[in-house]
């Protein structure tokens, strides 16, 4: 990494900027955008593949006649009942849970600190078996997660001492209510009949099949609603990265700013967990493999919403074509892709000195 | 959305050459229940170089933090150009002040522009979010701390002082008057220590005002304009390093015998330790 060109004139303008008049300026990242139009294209692949491949497909020439609702039978049907709500359900899905990972992320300075790992999906999951086994009719699973989630972010917010804003509490309070949470689901499951546990089983791994509109509905609203605010809250999040202090000294607040970032948060992960249950790695993935390809500092909101949503779709796709005697949830399969993905990432860069 | 700042920040605004545009009176400052700093009162000469220096735990990073206002006093207050600094927002401060904490921790994968444009959070708003003044901010604040060519260099691949250059280039790029930094010098070599020292000597003749914690005597005694010795959360001495650094003091204040020659550089005093004090 010797010989970085060295500018001789240093007003240069770098980070290209977008302005509009003189009330407009932002900076904009030629290598982000980049990235960003190759995955929506990615996305857009993902989604027709969704939708064409396998015994019920849509031809292609037939996709947009069926979406403009002028074809009638069976591609209306497994457009509208079976893969439209499951495709766009996972595409919402993946966006909240990467954004809220790199919230996550960047609020605690770690690369850990994802809702996998701080308790939000295994508090989800304990509820999930609350009230799918334990006191079987009382809420609907998904609601019974949601209160999972909230109680185990709860218990880290109180376990503290100091909220959310002191990283490596929030960090190792939440590994424990994490454990906490899986040691009760495996009660659960150890006192429940076999076939039971299996039905809970494929909940508690999250899985995409069988949504419908009312689904999508709901995680659309949240990431509609929510990752504006990560947006907005995404400048103050880059302080953050600096430390406490500096951030402080630049008259950003901090705490305020940790605070509200782990609110949206929470709320992405919730709304992804109750609409597609506690789906694994994809929020400690996607912002890592995003930032990596954008290289850029910051909390990077919109690729790792992308990624998420293209990372949670593929995954999707997959459990529905790979020919095997089982179907997968797609959970164990985002596990796979993602613990691959970032293995090679980090391979990659470790060779290159770069890690 | 106000912007009363003026934006080069170095004009006196209205102070004489002998005041103070931030003070601290009566200053109480705790973690917790721990009292570290009590019944501190400072005025922070403008345009001076103010070094404070005292044993460990004496406070004196605290005390920087509270005139900072990233640390809320227990009791007492900080002024800012006479009024109490938690009255004016956040970004209204650091328009005025810009400080640097002792392990500012650099973001992955960001580059040395990036990193020193981050200085400009406080002039920005959410629809201004790079504008003509930010671009000459950073380009003034890379080159006058000789930053330049390393701009588009990786944080993370720069030596230690390279990189102590341009965290100072980043609090720059806000473009304030005031400048606090906490032991600037700590974890360099001694070549690179004097870098940075002669660096923040160039900013004090340029008119900024400097407030800086130092560990060493020495380097804060040729540097200092107004030499600041701290023991126990108190200040115990306050002036010119030449009226007030003897050798009682020294020995009051860090328990070290010494004795006190004129500096044969810069005839600054310079403390020399009689023996290594006994255990």
């Amino acid at each position: 990494m010797t010989g970085a060109a060295s500018t001789d004139a240093p007003a240069r303008p770098h980070p290209s900027t977008l302005r509009i008049g003189v009330w407009l300026s932002m900076p904009v990242r030629p290598r982000s955008l980049l990235i960003g139009g190759i995955l929506v294209v990615a996305l857009i692949v993902t989604g027709v593949l969704t939708l064409t491949l396998g015994t019920l497909g849509i031809a292609l020439g037939d996709i947009v006649p069926t979406l403009r609702g002028e074809r009638q039978g069976r591609d209306e049907i497994v457009l509208t009942a079976f893969r439209g709500p499951r495709l766009v359900v996972g595409l919402a899905a993946g966006a909240a849970l990467a954004v809220s990972g790199a919230l996550f992320q960047t609020v605690t300075r770690n690369p850990l600190g994802s809702p996998d790992v701080i308790g939000l999906t295994s508090g989800a999951s304990a509820g999930a078996a609350a009230f799918g086994l334990l006191w079987p009719g009382l809420l609907p699973l998904p609601v019974g997660a949601l209160l999972g989630a909230f109680l185990a972010m709860a218990l880290v917010f109180f376990g503290t001492g100091t909220g959310f804003s002191s990283p490596s509490r929030i960090l190792l309070i939440g590994i424990g209510v994490s454990a906490m949470s899986l040691a009760f689901v495996q009660w659960v499951l150890v006192r429940a009949g076999r076939e039971q546990a299996t039905v809970l089983a494929t909940y508690l791994n999250g899985s995409l099949a069988a949504r419908d509109w009312n689904h999508a509905t709901t995680i659309w609203a949240a990431i509609v609603i929510l990752i504006p605010c990560a947006l907005l809250l995404s400048r103050r999040l880059q302080l953050i990265e600096m430390g406490d202090e500096q951030a402080d000294a630049l008259g950003a607040r901090s705490s305020a700013a940790r605070a509200l970032s782990i609110s949206v948060a929470i709320g992405l992960a919730t709304a992804a967990v109750s609409v597609a249950g506690p789906i694994a790695f994809i929020a400690l993935v996607a912002p890592q493999i995003a930032r990596r390809l954008s290289r850029s500092a910051g909390p990077n909101i919109l690729a790792s919403a992308l990624m998420g949503a293209f990372l949670l779709s593929l995954a999707d796709l997959l459990t529905q074509q790979l020919p095997l005697d089982v179907t997968l949830p797609v959970g164990v399969l985002t596990a796979i892709l993602g613990g691959i993905y970032l293995g090679v990432l980090l391979f990659a860069q470790w060779k290159k000195g770069t890690l | 959305m106000a912007r009363a700042n003026n934006r080069t920040g170095r004009m006196p605004s209205g102070h004489s050459a002998g005041g103070s545009r931030l003070a601290a009176r009566d200053l109480r400052l705790a973690y917790d229940k721990r009292v570290v700093v009590d019944g501190l009162s400072i005025d922070v000469p403008d345009g001076g170089f103010t070094i404070v220096v005292g044993p460990n735990a004496c406070g004196k990073s605290t005390l920087l933090k509270a005139l900072s206002r990233t640390l809320k006093p227990a009791s007492g207050q900080v002024l800012l150009d006479g009024e109490p600094i938690d009255s004016y927002r956040s970004k209204a401060v650091a328009r005025q002040l810009a400080m640097l904490p002792q392990s500012p921790i650099a973001p992955e994968a960001i580059t040395v522009r990036d990193l020193v444009g981050r200085g400009r959070y406080p002039h920005q708003h959410l629809l201004q979010q790079w504008s003509h003044e930010d671009e000459l901010a950073v380009a003034d604040a890379l080159s006058s701390t000789g930053c330049a060519d390393l701009s588009e260099r990786y944080v993370a691949e720069l030596s230690g002082g390279q990189r102590q250059r341009v965290w100072i280039a980043m609090i720059l790029a806000q473009q304030t008057d005031l400048l606090l930094l906490d032991e600037p010098t700590t974890f360099l070599d001694i070549a690179h220590q004097y870098e940075v020292l002669e660096l923040c000597a160039r900013l004090h003749s340029d008119g900024r005002t400097l407030v800086a914690v130092l560990h060493d005597l020495n380097q804060a005694a040729r540097y200092a304009s107004n030499l600041v010795v701290m023991k126990e959360g108190r200040i115990v001495a306050s002036g010119l390093p030449g009226d007030i650094l003897t050798a009682d003091l020294v020995e009051s204040v860090f328990g070290l015998p010494c004795v006190i020659i004129p500096d044969p550089v810069t005839g600054t005093p310079m403390v020399v330790p009689r023996a290594a004090p006994h255990p």
